[in-house]
């Protein structure tokens, strides 16, 4: 089974984006990148549970509906 | 009409089931309300495939429903009771940051006390992994609005965790309030 987390990878740094001129004013890189590493754990965290079965159940029957 | 969906492209909105609800739980703090979010723009994507060119980033595509999604049900949702933004820090917001220490539940906590648009900002660029371009076109605005957004979510967070003082000890801005 195809879990989400195989997309995680393809991600880039947080801290690639000081390199597009945004960084954060008064916060070193450091800084920006512990921060973005605590964002992405958060936000991983959930992206990674097994995906609920009525959410995959809810495709299936999209499917067989529309091969009717 | 509906066309026939190729198996690849149903297993690709499989696959972007996970990142679609902890998008979504960042969205509205509830993960129960995230995944009626997320079984909408499932609804809704699936409805609308024809909509969709094979082969552009279909990843953004569904964040920019659910997005819609989410925001066009709380508007809805305001204008029957009146709903500030305070109810999300609300629920999620256990107890405030502790001084220093960042642990993950000092950091969700500080998340949410972040502004809506600076907290989508941050996590479609820091978590979701799209680029300064496709963020600014899934919250349909400009490249520097979230930009700056990031940059002030960044600052916002560092403030509410304390952690300027953790690099910068001299300055003491937080200790500098002397009466």
């Amino acid at each position: 089974m195809t879990g989400p987390s195989d997309k995680m990878e393809k991600r880039a740094p947080l801290s690639s984006s000081a390199a597009h001129g945004a960084e954060a004013e008064g916060l070193t890189p450091a800084l920006q990148a512990h921060i973005g590493r605590h964002v992405r754990a958060v936000f991983d965290e959930v992206a990674r549970e097994p995906v609920p079965e009525h959410l995959l159940r809810l495709l299936k029957d999209l499917e067989r509906s529309g091969d009717k | 009409m509906r066309r026939k969906v190729s198996s690849s492209l149903r297993d690709s909105l499989v696959a972007e089931i996970g990142s679609l609800r902890a998008f979504a739980v960042s969205l509205c703090g509830d993960k129960e309300r995230a995944d009626d979010l997320v079984q909408e723009t499932l609804f809704k994507a699936w409805n609308h495939l024809e909509s969709f060119k094979e082969g552009t980033n279909l990843k953004a595509w569904l964040f920019t429903i659910l997005r819609n999604t989410y925001f066009s049900e709380r508007r809805k949702r305001r204008r029957e009771v009146e709903d500030a933004d305070g109810t999300y820090a609300a629920r999620l917001a256990t107890h405030p940051a502790q001084h220093g220490h960042m642990d993950m539940q000092d950091f969700r906590s500080a998340l949410t006390q972040l502004p809506d648009d600076q907290r989508e900002a941050l996590v479609l660029v820091g978590a979701a992994g799209f680029s300064y371009e496709e963020a600014a076109e899934i919250s349909s605005c400009a490249v520097g609005t979230i930009k700056s957004r990031v940059n002030r979510a960044r600052n916002r967070l560092a403030g509410i965790l304390g952690l300027e003082h953790e690099e910068s000890e001299a300055e003491g801005e937080g200790l500098s309030k002397t009466a």
